[in-house]
């Protein structure tokens, strides 16, 4: 049952360009033959037979799921009544992982601006991300310097896959740049093993989509564990992460086994001042989509109270993506108790918007 | 309180503990530049020989990326499981909430008195 009080926050939404040529007036021309020729550039080796993208949410002209605004309205947020949309690109993502930082930085800004002039103005519960590079973090600094403030922008997103760990000190120039604009950084899975990250696991390849697709989180453990440990919140107190569509139920796990460890360890991170687990839950957000959906739904609010969680998991749809999430379905996994902070409460006061 | 005398002051050197038994409870005795302390050989944490383990320096609190080496001499690290502990309170180094027992000292006459209540 819905309270009529009750905000709806879709935090995760993938738009998209329904032309390679709606790009080019954003493009510097010496990129324009290799964006429509080659687009992102990065392959997808593992196939699903179901499709990425929803079916029913092609556009009437045949057009990709997520290229025409005044859809995603009419089929999502009117018909769902959602207070707030965030917009996180689709395959622009990608472009971290893209061997060459010039063209991928080229790329990333285009999108950018698109999604000002284009997307944004749509409708006034549109919000975007800002999409950036996070293999040239300088670069990808400049680009939360440059984007950060504008109208509608409310994080800056990148891709989960990597060359390395996201803790790294390689890395310290984005958190760097979002503290330094007051924005969060969000990761978005998907792109594990293609492009020039890493395998998707330290033991290779799955061999097919659902095989890859079950393992996503792991690689969002390696990315939280060195976060703190490398001591990036002690570095950056005020910067916040969100960990989208990465699943919920491996948290206390992780906080568990990085509590226990520390206890002996801590001379190997002495810039920690507390437990590992309590800069997961001052500083990490962790959305619902694809929601774990034990046969017993009330295990999956045990996890949440056992990662003391309740304030920091958010609402996501990952409209017009396959494995979307129903809100009025994902609503009735939680207790009225924690309901409305899930499907719209935090993610208002992450991002400091008003209902 | 009773003074358990266990042994001559000079044959308990820094960096070495003597395990010494008093009424079934095993005591680690330790010398850290001419004070003693002791403390029981038991870790709080699973029930290991505390004093069994090495006796170090550690890395102290610091700034992200830094080191600062100290407290030499000072620091038990249990056998099982790492924890560390401050030989001269018995505080874990991390949760000051978390220690070993430790025990009051004596010298008289230079035998080594611990003080059990």
């Amino acid at each position: 049952m819905q309270k009529a009080d009750m905000v709806l926050f879709d935090t995760d939404i993938h738009n998209e360009i329904a032309d390679q040529r709606q790009l080019l007036p954003f493009l510097p021309e010496i990129w324009h033959k290799q964006w429509m020729q080659a687009g992102t550039g990065i392959g997808m080796p593992f196939f699903s037979p179901v499709g990425v993208l929803r079916r029913d949410a092609i556009t009437e002209s045949g057009g990709t799921p997520g290229s025409d605004p005044s859809i995603i309205v009419k089929e999502h947020l009117d018909l769902y009544g959602f207070r707030y949309g965030l917009l996180n690109w689709g395959r622009a993502i990608e472009m971290s992982i893209h061997p060459d930082p010039d063209y991928a930085n080229a790329i990333v800004s285009a999108h950018n601006d698109f999604m000002e002039t284009e997307c944004l103005t749509t409708d006034s519960r549109f919000r975007g991300s800002i999409v950036i590079n996070h293999s040239d973090p300088a670069a990808a600094a400049t680009e939360i310097d440059r984007m950060a403030g504008r109208h509608g922008f409310l994080q800056a997103i990148m891709c989960s896959a990597s060359r390395m760990p996201f803790g790294q000190r390689f890395y310290h120039p984005i958190y760097e740049a979002a503290e330094r604009n007051g924005i969060p950084i969000a990761i978005h899975p998907g792109t594990e093993g293609r492009g020039i990250s890493g395998a998707p696991t330290p033991s290779g390849y799955p061999t097919r989509y659902m095989e890859w697709h079950n393992i996503l989180p792991t690689n969002y453990m390696t990315h939280v564990n060195s976060l703190v440990c490398e001591g990036v919140f002690e570095k950056f107190p005020k910067l916040k992460f969100i960990c989208i569509e990465g699943g919920i139920s491996w948290i206390p796990h992780l906080m568990w086994r990085m509590d226990k460890n520390y206890k002996g360890l801590r001379a190997s991170a002495p810039w920690l001042k507390g437990l590992p687990s309590e800069y997961i839950r001052e500083h990490f957000y962790f959305t619902t989509q694809p929601i774990e959906e034990p046969d017993n739904k009330r295990h999956l609010e045990y996890l949440i109270e056992m990662g003391g969680l309740e304030d920091k998991i958010m609402y996501a749809s990952d409209y017009p993506h396959w494995d979307f999430d129903n809100p009025q379905a994902v609503m009735r996994a939680f207790s009225p108790a924690i309901r409305g902070k899930i499907m719209g409460e935090n993610a208002l006061r992450l991002y400091k918007v008003g209902t | 309180m009773t003074v358990h005398f266990v042994a001559n002051e000079a044959s308990i050197v820094d960096g070495k503990p003597m395990i010494v038994e008093i009424q079934g409870r095993s005591i680690g005795v330790y010398r850290i530049k001419g004070e003693l302390f002791a403390l029981h050989n038991y870790c709080p944490h699973a029930g290991a020989p505390l004093c069994k383990g090495a006796v170090e320096g550690t890395a102290l609190g610091s700034n992200v990326y830094e080191y600062t080496f100290g407290r030499k001499g000072e620091i038990v690290r249990c056998p099982w499981h790492g924890w560390e502990f401050d030989i001269k309170s018995g505080i874990s180094l991390h949760d000051p909430a978390v220690r070993a027992k430790s025990y009051k000292v004596v010298v008289e006459e230079g035998k080594v008195g611990i003080v059990l209540r």
